[in-house]
């Protein structure tokens, strides 16, 4: 056990010795954190609209009002020059662009057949499904408050109630699914430069030689980085309830149990990389190409693991980001406990101690 | 002159070959990302699952079930629960959406009264969330038109240009050949040069009646035509093998691309002038990139963004070529709409560009 201490310290003096790592390995993640919250915000929201207004009445400049108002759509930073339709969405200054031909008005006083024409920029798919069910809503509203007085239109109503996250802010399902992203890319990444470099270096053959086992060598490289990763989650949490003002419904225990499990599986498949390359380079081009992107794309992070093929639906089955993004919104977002959760917490505890078997094994045979 | 910098690319060209790890993930990184994200970048919101909660258990209210399941958005083939279950199937994420039906609901219909139905949403993934409601609106209004007979008279007819399938990777894509042109090309130029630096190489280039013009056009083209070759690799891939249509003209494409080289070289080279390693180089380069292309609407559209980062990402060149990318390839822009972008980058490619020879030839002597 001194053993391992003594390589924990000489790990802890190179990681103090190496401002510019630390400042990457704690400045990075709150600069991503930031970056990340504000910047995937797939809320359909502001939509850029366009509207050609050839009726030119109070009814046809009330039905753009409503446009505007219903929190959907945005009008478009510059006037767009209205001869051309087709033009104003093909250099984008709007999303979609509304024509009224004249007789509007007369049409809502007469409730005589009318029909409005939008053109909807269709190349962001999501974008324009929104786009598409939210101008018939905004129609819909108009068409409502226009019918005599106690009258009431027949047919179903749907009264809706948003539960868990009810302002529907999207960075509430961002940020707590970075947490995964960033600790996986700190301790992989970390992990396995450093691994990388006493072998790059010749230093690993000098620890090896001296009484020192291949597993009291691991276990002391890894406990610095469990706790620095550690503090990279603290901050990040810290971060995300105070600055984006996610809530935090369930335990924090419970929280930080599970975030100590991905950790070791994070670490273990950096060891894991370590053993496979024999430069810091490679080590880092294949820690982001076996950890990173994965955690990314195929965590259900941004995009929903339902939606991609078979294939990848089984490949995302390996990714322990999977498992640690809904346990942590779960607890964040619903305050979910284990009763909900075991499934998760059971594959992610399988997992980690698969790879952390793997990797001890591989880094025993290869190094030992 | 000439001769020089031909010299010069060979060896760089040389070098990249001879490195069979780099010349793996010079390759390997384009085809990986752009199957990766070609296949998984999807925002679609469909097959919600839907518990239902049916009070009425009538053929009006099953009817209502059905045409809300009939396209491929709700996934209702959930047994009919209870609403205690339904809350606990929520928790468990085993639901995303909860229909309840109250008692009643087909006796109100056949007296054309209004009915109103519960809507319990999971507001987690908010873009979802609220693109379901979206969704079940619209089915809710067809569904009361079919049966209550009575059809507002001022509808709204709507066209959808350029994608009008609605395929996710058909706008994914182009934003792959963009971020991969100014990844790669930012890349091998920062560390190029910093490797020369880092085993002490330079200095002998720089012995050598070399000019730094000779050295920095010697250092800059061949990653610039890597940078081509990998962008037409992503470009074949996708006409190829996604099938996106590519609507304007591809002359236009790799020459705005060309001009838009200019900046990320320049980046390249400014990188190289501040590390001293290629790890530093490394990840200076990532973190610009990143940078740029989170905030270049890639993922995410500008617009969503909060005001000040939108007024940040006028500062970002990939912002102005991700439009060009996506205008070209989708909606067959030409320069007359695409003007504002060109300009944008010619400017970025000639400061960038100067200050960084500028910068680098002063490091040098």
């Amino acid at each position: 056990m001194d053993k391992v201490g003594y390589i924990a310290r000489k790990e802890v003096r190179h990681i103090l010795r190496d401002p510019r790592s630390l400042m990457i390995a704690i400045l990075i993640p709150i600069l991503m954190t930031l970056l990340y919250g504000y910047a995937i915000n797939l809320d359909t929201k502001n939509i850029k609209l366009a509207v050609l207004d050839f009726d030119r009445t109070v009814d046809s400049r009330e039905l753009v009002a409503k446009f505007y108002n219903s929190g959907y759509f945005l009008e478009p930073e510059t006037t767009p020059i209205l001869s051309d339709p087709e033009r104003i969405l093909k250099s984008g200054q709007a999303h979609a662009v509304l024509i009224m031909p004249s007789g509007f008005a007369k049409a809502v006083t007469n409730f005589s057949q009318y029909e409005l024409g939008m053109l909807i920029d269709g190349a962001d798919a999501n974008v324009a499904a929104a786009t598409a069910s939210y101008s018939r809503i905004v129609m819909g509203r108009f068409i409502e408050d226009r019918l005599p007085s106690g009258f009431e239109l027949p047919g179903v109503r749907i009264s809706q109630q948003v539960l868990y996250n009810s302002d529907l802010e999207s960075s509430h399902f961002f940020v707590p699914g970075l947490i995964a992203v960033i600790l996986m890319m700190i301790s992989a990444l970390l992990t396995s430069v450093t691994i990388a470099r006493e072998k790059e270096t010749g230093t690993m053959e000098q620890l090896l030689t001296s009484p020192v086992s291949p597993r009291q060598i691991i276990i002391g490289k890894v406990i610095p980085y469990i706790a620095l990763a550690l503090l990279d989650a603290v901050l990040i949490l810290v971060f995300a309830v105070l600055h984006f003002g996610v809530p935090f419904a369930g335990s924090v225990t419970l929280l930080l149990f599970f975030g100590l499990i991905y950790i070791v599986a994070a670490l273990s498949l950096g060891i894991l990389i370590s053993t496979l390359v024999a430069t810091q380079q490679v080590a880092m081009m294949m820690a982001q190409l076996v950890t990173v992107l994965p955690s990314v794309m195929l965590s259900g992070y941004i995009f929903e693991i339902k939606n991609m093929p078979a294939v990848l639906r089984y490949v995302s089955h390996i990714v322990p980001a999977r498992y640690f993004i809904r346990i942590i919104r779960g607890i964040m977002l619903k305050g979910s406990d284990m009763s909900v959760l075991w499934g998760e917490a059971a594959f992610l505890v399988v997992l980690t101690v698969v790879l952390l078997a793997i990797a001890s094994k591989r880094f025993q045979l290869k190094i030992g | 002159m000439v001769r020089t910098i031909l010299a010069l690319m060979k060896k760089e060209f040389l070098q990249v070959i001879r490195d069979s790890n780099m010349l793996r993930m010079v390759f390997l990184m384009p085809i990986v990302q752009l199957f990766l994200l070609g296949y998984v970048a999807s925002t679609d919101v469909k097959l919600i699952s839907t518990a239902v909660y049916d009070d009425d258990r009538s053929g009006l209210s099953r009817e209502y079930v059905r045409s809300l399941s009939a396209g491929e958005y709700f996934i209702t083939d959930t047994p009919e629960i209870s609403l205690l279950e339904a809350e606990r199937g929520f928790r468990e994420s085993r639901y995303e959406v909860a229909l309840i039906i109250p008692r009643g609901f087909s006796r109100k219909l056949q007296e054309s009264k209004q009915v109103k139905i519960g809507l319990m949403v999971d507001g987690t993934n908010a873009n979802s969330a609220s693109i379901a409601l979206g969704y079940a609106n619209v089915i809710t209004r067809q569904f009361n038109e079919r049966v209550t007979g009575f059809s507002p008279p001022i509808t709204l007819r709507q066209k959808r240009l350029y994608n009008p399938e609605g395929e996710s990777v058909y706008f994914m894509v182009p934003g792959i050949v963009a971020t991969l042109l100014t990844m790669i090309t930012m890349l091998l130029t920062s560390m190029a040069i910093v490797r020369e630096r880092e085993i002490g190489t330079l200095e002998q280039l720089m012995v050598t009646p070399i000019s730094t013009t000779a050295l920095i056009l010697g250092k800059t083209i061949p990653f610039a035509l890597i940078g081509f070759l990998e962008m037409s690799v992503a470009l074949f891939l996708g006409v190829t093998w996604f099938r996106i249509p590519f609507a304007g003209s591809w002359g236009l494409l790799y020459a705005l691309s060309f001009l838009f080289l200019f900046t990320t070289l320049g980046t390249g080279m400014f990188i190289s002038t501040i590390s001293t390693t290629q790890q530093q180089a490394m990840f200076l380069t990532w973190f610009f990139a990143i940078f740029a292309i989170m905030t270049s609407g890639f993922f995410a559209p500008i617009a969503n963004m909060p005001r000040s980062i939108q007024y940040l990402t006028y500062l970002n060149p990939l912002r102005y070529f991700m439009t060009t990318v996506r205008g070209i390839m989708m909606k067959g822009a030409s320069l007359d709409v695409l003007y504002p972008q060109v300009m944008a980058m010619i400017i970025f490619g000639i400061t960038i560009f100067t200050f960084s020879w500028l910068r680098f030839s002063k490091r040098v002597k």
